[in-house]
């Protein structure tokens, strides 16, 4: 029975082996077996067995079938910083798993800076750290600044997406995107007439641990993965695509 | 007349096996959605057998209670009434859980909105021409057989009879009366089990699958999503029907038992009415709604027989309005020809021959504006629902406060159109033009209720297309299809209340009339009215005297009524649906691998837990409308029946269009949310919503309509027994002891 390894994301950080496929795994992690949850998360599945930093042995000697004959779900291998000891090229797909237990599949494809049509960015840093932050850089230089060794807070690897925006000129109709920027109008303004006026300050943070009202109806282009060296684009797939290839997904996303 | 009425009663009942047969016929689709849709007849089928068996017993024994203390042909109309009810309601709802998956299907096949409408309206036509036929069949049957055959209507048979007992009544009455009873109490069970039903399933379906593992909505993995989409065949489709039926129903035998009081009490004054003129005041309901019967079925075809557009609401509202207009042509000529040339003494025709068509017409025009009235307060093209929304923002303690400022404030408008069109329609013809208001209202009643039944069908036919996972595009024409429903619903419940309002206050009018003796007005209190003006002179006028202890006494704890009836049907909703709740929880628990789709949720416990809750809990929601009557009449008498009837009429017209107008801002505020305001689908601002949807849920669907029906059944009851209580109630036996 093949072993897989699961880096979850967000909202845990984690290195998990299973017995289970992405949808079973998916299925299990947001709803439970017994415990009637309902979690929506964000993981990876990864090649294993790379570098000496996780006991891929002790993965393979627990991960076998229950006596009974079930198959295993999962056998945490770490909880802390694991992204970062992670490289990225082990990546196979990025899966974004609703509350109810469903998963829409990404495949890493070619970056390109988005055309914004604004002079700003609101990244949503879902692992190892979660704010919100905007700011005026594009994703890929986001990322090389926030891995950047020469910044204080700067964190080795980074998982983020950047998120859609309102329009300030009729903020009532929002679309679909949750949560977001419920109550925060003034503080987002604050935050944006800050970082395009300010150029020296490139990142104003909006929100310090936004983890819970994130939803994935808000993200625009995609899901980034980076550090120094290396850099992932995980796009996300169009209204119409979803319509067409993930349907019951986009449905439990509330997207369509 | 006999051929107009058979006419249209024909051509009703006949067009309406056609759409059934032509509608089952159609190919169901794929083995997955008719597994679907035959879990939903199945459980469909299982509450109609149980409930209509609970029915069958007790209209058993009222009808032999009738039979014994009235008359014998009162029980036989009450079961012919109940009958001709419990079939419509059967096969309305029998060919809505036939045409669920067919226009799914059709949507499937041909990918085409106009086509798949018209299966979901020829569905809905069958519903719609089974109400209004199977109405006036068993009326036609009681006016040939106990009317023409036994002579109830000839005219020296138009005259107070006493019963062994000593009851005093007029044949004719007392037949179509238990006629009404038997569709009231048919509608009764039918309206408050369906409504506990639907509304049990839908929440618990909510609860737990929406809200708390997040399941979207007609996803099969939710145990309760087939309980769902049963409740709206029972309680939408035959809930409705019989509702709407029972209102059709009291409407024209309010006409008939008006007419005959009026001609028996005002042969003893200076102008009675002539003989020949009551004869056509008694038909002339029947024939009016059989013409409209007629025009609604030229509208129906219309729809079904042309090329239609991709623009449902438009198709609907053309096939509505065409048969209101031709209804409104047809009856005018038929009124001029039936009454031209007839005098009108006594009869209160204040504007001539075509007076009682004035006064329908008003009723259909009130009608359009407390449906108009209805659908500004409740839906999100008007600023009172899209308050709601914006109130969201600030938690759900504000939407439930916003949503009852527009629902309470929703009750003004419309009650002050209904006291206008009382007014109106008694200045141009009376009492009678009160009545007839009523029946002009009801009038096109064939193609309301296929509209209305419509909405449900494509509702249906939305969750097959999910749950047997169709293509998108399916899903996007029956969500289309359904949108519409939503929107004809709701001016439907604005129709179905204004009807209801206006037949119990006629019916509140035979209530007095059917206080008189033979030879004696003084019964009823009968008085000149010196301020109106009579040629003669002389003008009756009906007293209720409110100044009368008993009266007051009933006013009060009859306003009071329809609150604690509301209370119990809330109630019994919620104890349902807490054990809907409490078994999709355990299910899920139970079975992890239900959530991951490998395993099946066990539908059938939870319809059977929707069905055991809505048969446990109508029982006293029905008895108390049975029985508040009953027990104030035999205790305290008539006054204090007559107070009681009007307390409950009043608070319970409020009480409807309250319920109805609250729970529909409350839905479509949250529609108005999804379409992305405020942050949308998932956001704090929705949740909010979500909670006034699900408070509004059984107030729109469960005590709204119910109480339609407790105020027409309470006034139903009166009158029919008001002879017996008249004659032996306990206060009166005091008096005589003591």
């Amino acid at each position: 029975m093949e072993t897989h390894f699961y880096l979850s994301l967000f909202p845990m950080e984690a290195l998990i082996a299973s017995q289970l496929n992405p949808a079973q795994f998916g299925s299990y992690m947001a709803t439970g077996s017994k415990k009637g949850s309902a979690e929506r998360l964000i993981f990876a599945e990864i090649s294993g067995d790379f570098g000496s930093w996780f006991d891929w042995n002790h993965a393979l000697h627990r991960c076998v079938r229950h006596p009974n004959g079930d198959l295993k779900n999962s056998v945490y291998l770490s909880v802390y910083r694991v992204l970062e000891h992670t490289p990225l090229e082990v990546f196979k797909a990025l899966y974004l798993t609703t509350q109810d237990g469903r998963i829409l599949e990404l495949f890493a494809s070619e970056y390109s800076a988005p055309d914004q049509g604004r002079d700003f960015f609101i990244y949503k840093e879902l692992c190892p750290i979660t704010p919100l932050v905007i700011s005026t850089l594009p994703p890929r230089e986001f990322c090389a600044y926030m891995t950047d060794p020469h910044i204080k807070t700067y964190v080795p690897k980074l998982m983020y997406t950047d998120l859609k925006m309102i329009d300030f000129d009729n903020p009532e109709q929002t679309g679909n995107i949750g949560n977001i920027y419920d109550n925060k109008l003034d503080h987002l303004k604050e935050c944006i007439h800050e970082v395009t006026t300010y150029k020296e300050k490139p990142n104003k943070i909006l929100e310090r641990s936004h983890a819970t009202s994130f939803t994935y109806q808000v993200i625009k282009n995609g899901i980034y993965a980076g550090d120094q060296d290396s850099f992932l684009f995980f796009r996300m797939k169009s209204e119409q695509e979803l319509k067409d290839q993930a349907y019951d997904w986009a449905k439990s996303a509330m997207i369509l | 007349m006999t051929g107009l009425l058979a006419a249209a009663v024909i051509a009703a009942i006949g067009l309406a096996m056609i759409n059934f047969i032509l509608v089952k016929r159609m190919d169901p689709g794929l083995p997955e959605m008719v597994e679907i849709a035959s879990a939903i007849r199945e459980g469909s089928d299982a509450f109609i057998k149980h409930e209509y068996t609970v029915i069958l017993r007790i209209a058993l024994l009222i009808a032999l209670l009738l039979a014994l203390v009235v008359s014998w042909y009162t029980g036989v109309a009450f079961i012919l009434g109940a009958l001709m009810s419990s079939l419509a309601g059967l096969i309305g709802m029998k060919i809505a859980t036939l045409a669920n998956v067919r226009v799914s299907n059709t949507a499937r096949l041909t990918g085409s909105l106009g086509k798949t409408l018209k299966v979901a309206f020829r569905g809905g036509s069958v519903m719609g021409l089974s109400v209004a036929g199977f109405a006036l069949l068993g009326l036609g049957i009681l006016y040939y057989v106990f009317g023409e055959l036994l002579g109830q209507t000839s005219l020296e048979n138009l005259r107070i009879v006493t019963n062994h007992l000593g009851i005093n009544y007029i044949p004719f009455t007392m037949t179509v009366s238990g006629y009404a009873l038997g569709c009231s109490i048919v509608a009764m069970f039918d309206r408050v089990g369906g409504g506990i039903y639907t509304k049990a399933a839908d929440m618990g379906a909510d609860l737990v699958g929406k809200t708390e593992a997040q399941i979207p909505e007609d996803d099969p993995r939710n145990p309760a999503t087939i309980a769902d989409n049963v409740g709206d065949n029972v309680g939408d489709v035959a809930g409705l029907g019989a509702d709407l039926l029972e209102s059709f129903v009291g409407s024209i035998i309010s006409c008939v038992v008006l007419a005959t009081y009026m001609y028996y009490l005002s042969l003893d004054s200076s102008s009675p009415i002539p003989g020949s003129m009551v004869i056509k005041l008694i038909r002339y309901p029947l024939l009016f709604t059989a013409l409209g019967l007629l025009s609604c079925i030229l509208g129906i075809l219309l729809l079904m027989i042309r090329k239609v557009s991709d623009k449902p609401h438009r198709e609907l509202n053309t096939a509505t309005w065409t048969s209101a207009f031709l209804t409104v042509l047809s009856t005018g000529v038929l009124t001029w020809f039936l009454f031209s040339g007839e005098p009108t003494t006594g009869s209160g025709f204040f504007l001539g021959p075509l007076s009682p068509w004035i006064s329908a017409v008003l009723g259909i025009v009130s009608g359009i504006a407390v449906g108009s009235l209805a659908e500004r307060s409740t839906s999100y093209d008007y600023p009172s629902t899209r308050l709601i929304a914006e109130a969201s923002r600030e938690g759900a303690a504000l939407t439930i406060t916003q949503g009852m400022a527009v629902g309470l404030k929703s009750v003004f408008l419309p009650v002050l159109v209904l006291g206008a069109a009382i007014v109106a329609a008694d200045a141009v013809a009376g009492l009678y033009g009160v009545a007839m208001a009523a029946v002009g209202m009801l009038s096109f009643v064939a193609a309301t209720v296929s509209v209305d039944t419509y909405g449900p069908i494509a509702d249906n036919a939305g969750g097959i297309s999910e749950m047997a996972k169709l293509d998108h595009r399916v899903r996007d024409i029956t969500d289309e299809l359904d949108s519409v429903g939503n929107t004809t619903a709701a001016i439907g419940k604005g129709f179905a209340i204004g009807s209801a309002a206006l037949a119990a206050i006629s019916l509140f009018a035979t209530f007095l009339f059917s206080q008189s003796s033979p030879g004696d007005t003084g019964g009823i209190l009968l008085i000149d009215g010196n301020n109106i003006l009579e040629a003669d002179g002389r003008k009756f006028v009906l007293l209720l005297n409110m100044i009368n202890p008993l009266t007051l006494s009933g006013a009060v704890i009859g306003s009071a009524l329809p609150f604690l009836f509301s209370g119990i049907l809330i109630e019994s909703v919620a104890k349902a649906a807490r054990k809907m709740v409490q078994e999709v929880r355990r299910q899920f628990s139970a079975d992890p691998k239900i959530l991951s789709g490998e395993s099946k949720p066990d539908y059938k416990q939870c319809i059977s837990i929707s069905s055991a809750g809505a048969l446990a809990e109508m029982k006293v929601p029905a008895a108390i409308a049975v029985l508040s009557p009953l027990l104030g009449g035999f205790i305290l008498g008539p006054e204090f029946v007559g107070g009681m009837l009007i307390g409950t009429t009043f608070t319970a017209i409020m009480l409807a269009l309250y319920t109805a107008n609250a729970g529909g801002a409350w839905d479509n505020g949250k529609k108005f949310i999804e379409k992305g305001m405020y942050g949308g689908k998932g956001s704090n601002t929705h949740s909010a919503a979500v909670i006034g949807d699900t408070v509004g849920d059984p107030l729109k669907d469960t005590v709204g309509p119910s109480l339609d029906i407790l105020i027409k059944i309470m006034a139903v009851i009166s009158l029919i027994t008001v002879s017996v209580f008249q004659r032996y109630n306990l206060l009166e036996l005091v008096k005589v002891l003591f």
